[in-house]
């Protein structure tokens, strides 16, 4: 079987990029694969089945969008909301009324009214301020003939959608640890969080927490790994907060050697986010293939790492208090952060390693492109004995059968894969 | 309690499978069960008819019969176990091979194409759902019981019945080596015949029939071994329990054999077992040297340990004790406490 991967890959910097980097060595082994260069307009030749990683960044998927409007096929959703993405295509193609358009679609006369605020600039983008209540997936949906999603959040947020089709779940792969020594940061312990810093991050929140932990426990560094997002001041919440270089350490963008270094020379990692794009962090991913306890937000995919590996902070008016706590916990009990840890290496061998999630793309792919026949086929066979006997499409028992043989896929007895 | 014991049936067909559920039925009876054998006849090609036919037993209601219930299914081998039931056990034979290890070997059944591909996959569907259902999940061998890990994620345990039964007996070591098993190619029975070649003066018995008689009737001839094999096709169990009895040791490789009855009857008779490293199920009770010996699947190798046990009578009594201390250990009163725990 022969597909087409359309992905952004490097030595483009993406984080699906670096995706596709890691799953493709281990999927062609399983799979012919042919991966169009960026931009290109035309598909490959005698392809099966065309496969489209769409996510949030207009940069590198407007043109993968492009391609799936030219020829539907099964779209690999790494992020639910793809606001920004359809703003990008929109708004920053000088389409404004492209946008009126999606946001009408999507949220009807209110949501053209809402656009009209953010063309004239009236109200604040709608991808920042509010991206969980329109998500703009609507297009890209209608355009996937299957869907691969990594969580369940978006599993069911596209079912929310009113999406039909079938869904196959995939998990993010995790990287292989590479054999880099920890940095030399100290810390007692040594807290780090990892991407951008600011509010969606729960920059504010974390600083809080750590400032309180830093009080009872005045060994403790915060390492802060990643780009200050334009207009969140962090110098002055430092300052504020009375956190100095003692206290927190500060790294910009790294490449990926430093940030495995980093990494591994962290006792806890903390990853938090809302509002969620729906989607999986690489960096949540790395840090359980290093075998780190996490402190991630009740939100999205976060929501659905086990208990054993990671401590859950709701996003509520005590999500600062309860991530104290949970900064504590792990900060005093290196016990626990060892059985953390111990667990997330367990988790990511067992669930996240890359054979096993080329194997179950592998299946996902062989599925969309013949699924379809082979259900037909069995429903024909079925379908003949059942006339025999008197039973046509409009019996109850059609409906009976249609049930009984829903385990053979999405397109029989109504039931998706997800 | 009543039971139904669930097995597809392969016209005219038969083997090592049906010996088992026979007997099982049989056991279960014999223990006050009402037990009985469940049948339906499977066809797994071509296409996607391998789907169809696990459908039929998915639309089975064997909650009750006749007004009376069912408390118990022991469903075998695909894809039997696709039935529905509250209290399903499956002591699994095997899964459908040709979805999973089988695939893009001589032996496989799914070619490259799209609509190939995804009725491999609804196999391996069919099997996470319908052997996820099971109340109690067992393999009869560990080699299964890995299988079904590696392909499914679900766990069995390991539970190995025990072999048909025979007046099992040891009436000495008289040098030839007895191979009895279906003659297909999967057994490698041609390992044997090139390897008598390779030793000379060694025996050997070949009993059962099988498709791949003709082939190995055929290298018989060619290495000249006419009056050093012996071909007996099928016999009676007296006859059986007689080879086995005399013979100096079981030659019994097949590759990646889902369980294998052969080392057990071998054992019950005082036998060693020659085997091969990338054999499967028998590897569980075949140990290297303390029940049999275990070689490379290479003529050479297994005319040498033919050859060795022939030479050294000794050793292959004490070998072949050491097997039957543990294949009496293996009964129906064990199985059938477990199975129904």
């Amino acid at each position: 079987m022969k597909l087409a991967w359309y992905s952004p890959t490097p030595p483009e910097r993406s984080g699906i990029a670096d995706y596709a980097a890691l799953v493709l060595p281990s999927l062609r082994r399983l799979v012919d694969v042919d991966v169009p260069r960026r931009g290109s307009r035309r598909p490959p030749r005698n392809v099966d089945l065309n496969v489209y990683h769409i996510g949030n960044n207009p940069d590198s998927h407007a043109w993968i969008v492009e391609a799936l409007r030219r020829r539907p096929g099964l779209v690999v959703l790494h992020d639910f909301v793809l606001h920004h993405l359809v703003a990008g295509m929109t708004i920053g193609r000088g389409d404004g009324h492209g946008y009126l358009d999606a946001m009408e679609r999507e949220g009807g006369v209110v949501g053209r009214l809402l656009a009209h605020g953010v063309l004239d600039k009236r109200i604040p983008p709608l991808w920042e301020s509010r991206p969980e209540d329109f998500h703009l997936a609507g297009e890209v949906l209608g355009l996937a003939t299957g869907l691969v999603v990594h969580s369940r959040y978006v599993r069911d947020r596209a079912r929310g959608a009113g999406y039909e089709g079938p869904i196959w779940g995939v998990p993010h792969p995790a990287w292989p640890v590479p054999a880099h020594a920890p940095a030399p940061v100290g810390g007692e312990p040594l807290i780090g969080t990892f991407g951008n810093v600011n509010a969606s991050k729960r920059a504010p929140q974390l600083l809080e927490a750590f400032a309180r932990l830093r009080r009872e426990q005045p060994g403790a560094t915060l390492l802060l790994v990643g780009a200050t997002s334009p207009g969140f001041d962090l110098d002055r919440r430092l300052q504020r907060l009375g956190l100095d270089a003692a206290g927190v350490v500060r790294e910009g963008y790294v490449d990926e050697s430093r940030l495995w270094a980093l990494m591994a020379a962290c006792d806890v990692h903390v990853n938090l986010r809302s509002p969620t794009m729906g989607e999986t962090s690489g960096t949540a991913i790395r840090a359980l293939s290093l075998g780190k306890p996490l402190v991630v937000s009740d939100a999205g995919w976060f929501s659905e790492l086990p208990d054993t590996v990671a401590l859950k902070v709701p996003v509520d008016g005590e999500e600062t208090a309860t991530l104290t706590a949970a900064l504590e916990l792990l900060a005093g009990r290196p016990d626990v952060r060892a059985a953390m840890g111990d667990a997330a290496n367990d988790l990511a061998r067992r669930e996240h390693g890359v054979d096993r999630v080329a194997e179950l793309y592998a299946s996902a792919f062989e599925q969309a492109a013949g699924g379809r026949a082979v259900e037909d086929a069995v429903l024909a066979d079925i379908a003949r004995a059942a006339a025999d006997v008197g039973i046509g499409p409009d019996a109850p028992e059609a409906r009976e059968i249609a049930r009984q043989l829903s385990f053979l896929g999405p397109g029989v007895g109504g039931h998706g894969r997800g | 309690m009543r039971i139904a014991v669930c097995r597809p049936q392969v016209p005219f067909a038969h083997g090592g499978a049906e010996i088992m559920t026979d007997a099982l039925v049989a056991e279960l009876r014999a223990r006050g069960h009402e037990a009985d054998l469940v049948t339906v006849p499977f066809k797994w090609y071509p296409g996607s008819t391998v789907l169809s036919q696990a459908f039929l037993w998915r639309l089975l209601d064997l909650s009750e019969v006749d007004g009376r219930r069912v408390e118990m299914v022991i469903a075998t081998k695909f894809p039997s176990y696709a039935v529905r039931h509250e209290e399903k056990r499956v002591w699994l034979i095997h899964q459908f091979r040709q979805a999973y290890e089988l695939d893009g070997t001589e032996l496989g059944q799914f070619g490259p194409d799209p609509v190939d591909r995804a009725t491999r996959r609804k196999v391996q569907d069919l099997d996470r759902l319908a052997l996820g259902e099971a109340t109690r999940l067992f393999a009869t061998s560990a080699n299964v019981a890995g299988r079904l890990e590696r392909s499914t994620g679900l766990v069995a345990e390991v539970l190995p019945h025990p072999p048909q039964a025979l007046p099992y007996r040891c009436d000495g070591y008289e040098g030839f080596v007895l191979s009895a098993s279906r003659l297909d190619r999967a057994k490698r029975i041609d390992l044997l015949l090139e390897g008598v070649a390779l030793q000379p003066g060694l025996e050997a018995v070949i009993v059962g029939d099988g498709p791949d008689r003709d082939r190995l009737q055929g290298i018989a001839r060619d290495r000249g071994l006419n009056g050093r094999v012996r071909f007996e096709g099928r016999v009676d169990e007296e006859r059986l329990a007689d080879l086995y009895g005399r013979c100096s040791a079981v030659f019994y490789a097949p590759i990646d054999e889902d369980f294998g009855m052969g080392p057990y009857e071998a054992f019950l008779s005082g036998k060693p077992v020659i085997t091969a490293v990338d054999s499967g199920g028998p590897l569980d009770v075949v140990h290297d040297r303390r029940t049999g010996l275990v070689v490379a699947a290479e003529p050479a190798a297994v005319g040498a340990a033919a050859a060795h046990l022939r030479d050294n009578p000794d050793e292959a009594a004490r070998l072949g004790e050491a097997g039957r201390a543990i294949a009496v250990e293996v009964t129906w009163d064990r199985c059938i406490d477990r199975l129904l725990l």
